[in-house]
C-alpha cells in the first residue's frame, strides 16, 4: 500500500511523500479501501499462499509450517505419464480455438458496419449478443440435447439424409469441434463490440471521400476498416495469448465424458479432479504455479515483440 | 435492397459490385441469425411439446402436442425453486457490494494522487497472475469462508475489468472543471462523489449491473468448489445435475425420482424428463436474458464509451 515503486518525482522521501498524501487525499485512500482489500484478500494471499507448490503441505501444520520440498513436486508433474497428454490437449484446444474464434468477431464486425437498413442492423446487434447471456451449464445442457445420438436433432438430420448417428459425446474427436464450436456461437457476437465501436469512431468524411472517388465497399473494407481495426485486434490477440494454457475448466469439465477423456483431460480439469477431489494440495499446487507462470511469461513476450514490430502494446 | 443511398441528401446511386456486395452481405446475416436464434427457438418449443415428439425429434419449427408438462413437473421440484432463491439473493447482494465497491475504486483512480501508479500496477497484475484453484481454495478456507453463504457474495467482488471501464467512463464523460466548481463550493471528495458523479454515472451503473449481474446468476464454478451444503446451492449447482447427464438414470438422481413419483411409472417419468430440462433451460436464463433486453439500450453505448481506451 506505499508507493514504493513509484518513480521518485521529489526530493522529499517516499515515507514523507506517502503521508502527505494520505494527509491531503485521504478521503480518496478511503473509496479505494474496500476494492483494495478484496484484492489484497482474494489475490495476493493465495499467491502467498502458492509456495506450498514447494512444500508437502498438511493441514495440520497449515500453509507456511509444512515442510520444504524443493521442486519435487514439479518433477513428479513432468514425470507423470499423463503430463504430455495434457500440455497437448489444453495447447491445441486453445490455439484451435485462437485459429477459429479469433477471425469470426472481426469479420462480423466489419459486415455488421456495412449494414444498410438502421432496424436490421439494430436488431441483428441485439441478437448476436444473446447467447452470451447463457451460463456453461446451460450450453453444456444444450449440447448434450441437440447432439443427443436418439433424440437430438443433429443426428436426426445426419439420418434423414441417410447417414448413421453419430455418439458426439463420447467420440473423442468430437470434444474439441463442439468445445470450440459452442464457444464461438456463445461468444463471438459478444466479442464483436470492441470493434464495432472502433469502426464507428471513424470519421464519416472518410468514407465519404472514398465514395466520391468512386471506391466500392470491398474497397472501402479493405483501405478504411481494416487498417483501424489493426491496432484493436492486435490487443487482444495479445490478451488471448495470455490465455493459452487457461481453458474455460467449468465448460471442459461439465463436457468430460469417460468416452471423450483423451481430448478433454486439460491441465484445469485435472488440477481440479485431483486438487479438491483427491487432496492432493501441493502437488496440484505447482501444476497450476507451472500453469500461470508459462501464462505470465507468453503474454510478456508478445506484448514486448508487438511493441518493437508494431509499437502497439498493452501496457 | 436499396439501391440508392443517402448522404448529405443527395442520392447516391450504388454500383454494380456493392450492389452485389450487399446481397451477399444480407444473405450471411441471416445465416448468422439462424445459427444463432434457431438453437433459442428450439429450446423454447420443446418446452412446451408433447413429450414423445421431442424424443421422437419431430418437434421443429413449431411446438407440437402442446403442453405444460414439464413446467409443471419443474414447478413442483422443491431443491430447483430453493437454488434459484439462493442465486437470486447472490446475484442481487453481490452485485449490489460489487457495483458500489467498483464505482468507489473507480472514481479514485480517476484522480491523480501518490501512489496511484503502484495501486494500478498491483490491480492490473491480478489480471495477469493468479495464486491458481488450490491456494484460492486454501485462503478461503482457512477465512473460514469454505462451505459459507458469504462466499458467493465475496468471491470475484470487484473485477479488474470493470474497474477498467468504469473508470475510463467517469473519467472521460465527467469534466474535471466540474469537480473544481465542486470544491470551490465547498465540496469535498464524498459529498461530490455521491451527488455530481453518481448522478451522472446512470449509464455505467446499467453496465456493471449487466455485467456482474449476469456472471453472478451464471456462476457455476464457485459454488461447485466452495459449497457442500445443499441448501446453500445457487441454481447453475441444481441445473448441472438435472441438464448434464449423459442418459437419464432415474435412481441416482433426486430430480427424477421426484418426477418418477410425481407421474406414477419410471419408465414414463425418464423418457418425459427428457422434456423437463428443456424447461430448466428456460426457467434459468429467462432472467439474464430479460436483464439483458432490458438494460441494452444504455449498455451498448456504456460498453462502447468504456472500451474505448480500455
Amino acid at each position: 500500500m506505499t508507493p514504493m515503486q513509484s518513480r521518485p518525482v521529489s526530493r522529499h522521501s517516499l515515507g514523507y511523500r506517502f503521508q502527505r498524501s494520505v494527509r491531503r487525499d485521504w478521503q480518496l485512500w478511503v473509496l479505494l479501501i474496500p476494492a483494495l482489500l478484496f484484492f489484497l484478500i482474494f489475490c495476493y494471499f493465495p499467491m502467498y499462499g502458492v509456495q506450498i507448490a514447494f512444500r508437502d503441505y498438511k493441514a495440520a501444520f497449515g500453509i507456511t509450517g509444512s515442510k520444504w520440498v524443493g521442486l519435487k513436486h514439479f518433477e513428479a508433474f513432468f514425470d507423470s505419464y499423463y503430463c504430455g497428454r495434457m500440455f497437448r490437449n489444453t495447447i491445441l484446444l486453445n490455439v484451435y480455438g485462437l485459429i477459429f474464434g479469433f477471425p469470426i468477431p472481426i469479420l462480423m464486425a466489419i459486415l455488421l458496419n456495412q449494414l444498410n437498413s438502421k432496424r436490421f442492423k439494430g436488431f441483428t446487434q441485439t441478437a448476436i449478443y444473446v447467447p452470451h447471456f447463457i451460463s456453461t451449464v446451460v450450453l453444456a445442457g444444450m449440447i448434450y440435447l441437440f447432439f443427443s445420438p436418439t433424440s437430438g436433432i443433429i443426428n436426426k438430420l445426419i439420418t434423414s439424409f441417410g447417414g448413421e448417428s453419430i455418439y458426439f459425446m463420447i467420440e473423442e474427436g468430437w470434444f474439441r469441434p463442439l468445445f470450440i464450436g459452442s464457444d464461438i456461437w456463445q461468444n463471438a457476437g459478444w466479442n464483436t463490440i470492441l470493434y464495432i465501436a472502433t469502426l464507428t469512431s471513424i470519421d464519416p468524411q472518410l468514407y465519404e471521400a472514398a465514395t466520391i472517388d468512386g471506391a466500392t465497399r470491398m474497397q472501402k473494407i479493405r483501405h478504411i476498416d481494416i487498417p483501424h481495426l489493426i491496432p484493436i485486434a492486435v490487443m487482444m490477440l495479445i490478451l488471448n495469448c495470455g490465455s493459452l494454457l487457461s481453458s474455460n475448466t467449468d465448460k471442459a469439465l461439465l463436457l468430460q465424458t469417460s468416452g471423450n477423456i483423451k481430448t478433454s483431460d486439460i491441465i484445469g480439469v485435472y488440477v481440479y479432479n485431483t486438487g479438491l477431489g483427491k487432496a492432493q494440495y501441493s502437488y496440484t499446487s505447482a501444476i497450476g504455479l507451472c500453469l500461470n507462470v508459462i501464462n505470465f511469461v507468453i503474454i510478456m513476450t508478445v506484448n514486448a515483440i508487438s511493441r518493437k514490430l508494431s509499437d502497439i502494446s498493452l501496457f | 435492397m436499396a439501391k440508392t443511398k443517402e448522404m448529405h441528401g443527395v442520392k447516391v446511386r450504388e454500383t454494380r459490385a456493392d450492389q452485389v456486395f450487399n446481397v451477399a452481405n444480407l444473405v450471411f446475416w441471416l445465416v448468422v441469425l439462424f445459427v444463432i436464434l434457431y438453437p433459442l427457438w428450439l429450446i423454447l418449443i420443446a418446452s412446451v411439446s408433447d413429450p414423445d415428439a421431442v424424443l421422437a425429434g419431430e418437434v421443429i419449427w413449431w411446438p407440437k402436442g402442446f403442453s405444460w408438462m414439464g413446467y409443471e413437473a419443474v414447478f413442483q421440484y422443491d431443491e430447483l425453486w430453493g437454488s434459484y432463491a439462493n442465486s437470486v439473493f447472490y446475484t442481487i447482494g453481490g452485485s449490489a457490494l460489487s457495483v458500489v465497491i467498483t464505482l468507489a475504486a473507480a472514481y479514485a483512480l480517476s484522480h491523480k494522487f501518490a501512489g496511484k501508479k503502484f495501486i494500478n500496477l498491483a490491480i492490473t497484475f491480478t489480471m495477469f497472475f493468479s495464486g491458481g484453484l488450490i491456494p484460492i481454495f486454501l485462503n478461503v478456507r482457512d477465512l473460514g469462508l469454505y462451505n459459507t453463504r458469504a462466499i458467493m457474495i465475496l468471491m470475484n467482488l470487484v473485477s479488474v475489468w470493470n474497474l477498467m471501464v468504469a473508470r475510463t467512463y467517469i473519467q472521460s464523460s465527467i469534466p474535471y472543471e466540474l469537480y473544481e466548481a465542486a470544491i470551490m463550493d465547498g465540496s469535498n471528495h464524498f459529498t461530490y462523489f455521491i451527488k455530481c458523479v453518481l448522478p451522472l454515472s446512470g449509464t455505467i451503473v446499467a453496465v456493471l449491473c449487466v455485467y456482474y449481474g449476469v456472471a453472478r446468476w451464471n456462476d457455476y464454478f464457485t459454488g461447485l468448489v466452495f459449497l457442500r451444503n445443499r441448501e446453500y446451492y445457487p441454481l447453475q449447482t441444481i441445473l448441472k445435475e438435472i441438464l448434464a447427464t449423459l442418459s437419464v438414470s432415474a435412481d441416482s438422481d433426486s430430480f427424477f425420482a421426484a418426477y418418477a413419483d410425481n407421474l406414477g411409472g419410471l419408465q414414463e417419468a425418464m423418457r418425459k424428463a427428457e422434456v423437463a430440462k428443456y424447461c430448466c433451460i428456460v426457467v434459468s436464463t429467462v432472467p439474464a436474458v430479460i436483464l439483458y433486453i432490458f438494460m441494452q439500450k444504455y449498455f451498448v453505448k456504456g460498453v462502447m464509451i468504456g472500451s474505448l481506451k480500455g
